[in-house]
């Protein structure tokens, strides 16, 4: 009795696997039919924020449903993240993903998702363009002369970062050990807080967009680009590979996930939508305002770049020494 | 600046602020944070975070005017239910818990809300004045201060902190130093340690002060309230007069004064400037009182001069966003987000390039200070009402809205049994005669002394002789020797006179 019970149930359960693969085809293609979350793990009004959001207007736009933003901020977008990798993959829960929560986290701390097995990507929403600044009271003025400095003032030089394991410090740490330079690290609360310790020159040096506006202003340098191309804003400010030190800009790249087992055809979808909308003129307009471009990728390069990155950032991690625990 | 100046850009200013749909934004937000003020929990973060996307689609200035009455409108709201409940809806009402609700006790909430408000449209009025004439060089003044000197500026807090308790002064030290431990939770910034979380990731930034206050204030005030046999409606049958008398007015009027102007110092530095500006304006008329013994038991000055400081720092804490674009606090960083929403980049050209957008903005903080006094004192009756309904449903209603107010903030449900932990806690300390206020403050400044220490050790390469070298730093440790010297020096020669009659 019992077993024929056990055997209907399991037969009960492969026809409803049955059925509900049927469905999520059936979904696939209807999809979207309902409002889309757009999770992200770091506060409004934040720069990634302030990307999501054009981000959301467009993808609602192109797919007539609203794709809608929830922040999931604290632990250093832990939980955020934490909270789009246990999210049904049905394609109605994407992550606007960071990459230092992929890339950096993981390795400094135990997290409860795994980077690579947890999401599959979708698109790549852009990345930050930005370099090293310098309070010219300081005395270095250009990136040859600040590294210089550094060599015959070793510890003297103090850099300003978002805070341990964000993606200025890699950047620092990465020059440090590129350069062979000595340059103290001070942790802040957040870019805002390092900026207000770097205009008075309490910290000489910083690497965070939020000091643009006043290297335009004249009161800070900028001594180079950490990205490939320059910044259209800063046309004469030399990207640090012209400056002779290739591989060493640290990416802080933004893309588009979905909790691993969403349907394909959903992705794909996605993914050509998202293209589009990157190569439109007002989308890049609109990015170029707050320092971003963004590369065309498709899913399959995405999760290239992020095992590279992942790669990348673990070389660093262990040749610098970086420890949070 | 030439005076001719500061017309033509006051002008340009109110001609943008004065415009019907501007007028009619500085109303929604001044109307919604008093909403928000005065439910318990729900704290202009949170709500700004919540309206922030929906500014996407409002003209900038308009956008900026409401969010910026929501901040001012919830300082007013916030020390409503400071007054009334016993509850601080903000850090910067902490202290006005202190001689407001005992107010309301003897009758008399309608003259501490009325006091409250016009002491905060004072403060606004002359803080509003500060910024549109001198916003640029008090910028400067906040730029002389190294961590070194933050470090011993909240050093001089918690020694005020001590001052403000009523009762014994050990216990006072002891809730300080347990305020600071609680502070310690959470993510050490210099080692990325983590701190008693004990796993819990609701813990990885620290315990929120949201549910701490709603916990040791709300749910401690209400298992007090329901364990003593003094009836609670008690309180409600002898309303004095809901409007402050003629002599109110008068103790007041300096207190308020004094109040605005430390207020509005202290709001132009980052962190806890508001919350230090509010318990050290309590803590300088304690000290000028003739009659200190009446603090903690309803006095009016009490009320007056915190109010007035926190609602000064909150205006004058808009002046490094304004000229600079660093945000001194969280709400500062949800208008700088709001600026960015709309294309414009928040830094130091921002008085260049947007004029309009700059001097409407400070326009209609005296227009939004305005329309919340009109707004407020009509309502004070509405409040004082409030205490009459029976305080079994009363309880049940504070205690939704605090658990509301706490998930909105991060949608976690851990942080709402934070509340009760936080409760049970606040009842003992009920029981033991244990002050809670000195417990916050030190919950608030001891994570900001330790941050500002050590990045003070940091930068000066491990010398600690930075806080006795640098003369603003060494001021402050002076003043707070010699704070709590006058302190302890009467307990000590009084424990000798015991000793000797012994």
């Amino acid at each position: 009795m019992r077993r024929r019970l056990l055997l209907s149930l399991g037969g009960a359960a492969s026809a409803a696997a049955i059925l509900r693969n049927g469905t999520a085809r059936a979904q696939a293609q209807n999809w979207p039919d309902r409002p889309v979350k757009l999770l992200l793990p770091y506060a409004p009004g934040g720069a990634t924020d302030l990307m999501g959001r054009p981000w959301a207007e467009k993808l609602s736009q192109a797919f007539g449903q609203q794709f809608v933003i929830e922040n999931r901020g604290g632990a250093g977008g832990m939980i955020g993240t934490e909270a789009a990798a246990k999210s049904p993959p049905d394609g109605y829960t994407l992550f606007f993903a960071p990459g230092a929560t992929l890339t950096t986290l993981p390795i400094l701390r135990k997290t409860p998702y795994d980077p690579i097995k947890s999401f599959t990507p979708i698109a790549r929403m852009g990345d930050l363009v930005c370099g090293f600044v310098i309070n010219p009271a300081a005395g270095p003025k250009t990136l040859h002369e600040t590294i210089a400095y550094a060599k015959q003032n070793p510890g003297k030089l103090a850099f300003g970062s978002a805070g341990l394991g964000t993606s200025s410090q890699m950047r620092i740490e990465m020059l440090k050990f590129r350069a062979k330079v000595d340059i103290l690290h001070v942790p802040y609360r957040g870019s805002a807080d390092a900026l207000n310790d770097l205009l008075p020159n309490t910290v000489q040096m910083m690497n965070e967009i939020n000091v643009l506006p006043h290297v335009k202003a004249g009161k800070l340098i900028l001594l180079n680009i950490n990205y490939p191309t320059r910044h259209p804003e800063f046309p004469d400010v030399a990207t640090l590979t012209e400056l002779g030190l290739p591989d060493s800009d640290v990416p802080v790249w933004f893309s588009l996930l979905a909790p691993a087992g969403t349907p394909m055809a959903i992705v794909e979808k996605l993914n050509a939508k998202a293209r589009e909308i990157a190569a439109s003129d007002d989308m890049k307009a609109r990015m170029r305002a707050i320092n971003v471009v963004i590369p065309l990728q498709s899913p399959e390069q995405i999760a290239q770049h992020l095992v590279a990155d992942i790669a990348a950032t673990g070389n660093l991690i262990r040749d610098a020494n970086i420890k949070l625990e | 600046m030439e005076l001719s100046d500061l017309f033509a850009n006051l002008s340009l200013g109110f001609s943008v602020a004065l415009s019907p749909g501007n007028v009619f934004w500085c109303l929604t937000g001044a109307l919604v944070g008093t909403a928000i003020g005065v439910l318990p929990g729900v704290g202009p973060v949170a709500t700004m975070a919540l309206l922030l996307p929906t500014t996407y689609y409002l003209p900038p200035e308009g956008a900026l005017i409401m969010l910026a009455g929501i901040y001012y409108g919830a300082q007013y709201g916030g020390s409503t239910t400071a007054i009334l409940i016993n509850l601080p809806g903000e850090s910067s009402s902490v202290v006005t818990v202190l001689d407001g609700y005992q107010m309301a006790k003897q009758g008399r909430a309608g003259a501490a809300l009325a006091i409250s408000a016009i002491g905060s449209f004072f403060a606004g009025c002359v803080a509003t004045i500060v910024i549109a004439v001198a916003a640029p060089p008090l910028t400067l003044v906040a730029q002389k201060f190294a961590p070194a000197d933050y470090c011993s500026l909240m050093v001089l807090g918690l020694v005020f902190a001590i001052v403000l308790a009523r009762g014994s002064i050990l216990k006072a030290f002891g809730m300080v130093f347990l305020g600071m431990l609680l502070g310690l939770v959470g993510t050490d910034v210099n080692t990325g340690n983590l701190r008693y979380s004990f796993g819990i990731s609701d813990l990885f930034d620290g315990i929120g002060f949201v549910p701490l206050v709603m916990g040791l204030f709300g749910m401690a005030e209400i298992m007090a309230n329901m364990t003593s046999t003094e009836r609670r409606d008690l309180v409600t049958a002898k309303v004095t007069g809901l409007m402050p008398t003629r002599e109110d007015l008068k103790t007041s009027a300096m207190p308020i004064l004094r109040g605005t102007v430390l207020g509005g110092f202290l709001g132009i530095l980052p962190g806890g400037g508001a919350v230090l500006a509010s318990f050290s304006a309590y803590t300088l008329e304690k000290k000028l009182a003739k009659d200190p013994s009446r603090f903690g038991h309803g006095a009016i000055e009490g009320v007056a001069g915190p109010e007035a400081a926190n609602n000064a720092a909150a205006q004058t804490s808009f002046i490094p966003m304004l000229t600079l674009g660093i945000p001194s606090n969280a709400v500062m960083a949800m208008m700088i987000g709001g600026m960015m929403i709309h294309g414009i980049v928040p830094g130091p050209q921002v008085m260049q390039e947007r004029p309009g957008l700059f001097w409407g903005m400070i326009a209609s903080m005296w227009v939004g200070n305005l329309m919340l006094i009109v707004l407020n004192l009509p309502m004070i009756g509405l409040w004082v009402r409030m205490l009459m309904v029976p305080y079994r449903l009363l309880s049940v209603a504070i205690l939704f809205f605090c658990c509301i107010g706490v998930y909105s903030l991060n949608n976690s449900a851990n942080e709402v049994l934070f509340i009760a932990a936080f409760g049970l806690l606040g009842y003992l300390f009920f029981k033991l005669d244990c002050e809670p206020a000195p417990l916050l403050l030190g919950f608030i400044l001891g994570p900001l002394l330790e941050v500002y220490m050590r990045r003070a050790m940091l930068l000066s390469r491990g010398d600690a002789m930075v806080f006795l070298e640098r003369p603003l730093s060494l001021s402050f440790l002076v003043l707070a020797g010699l704070l709590l010297a006058i302190v302890l020096l009467p307990n000590i020669r009084k424990a000798r006179e015991v000793a000797f009659v012994e």
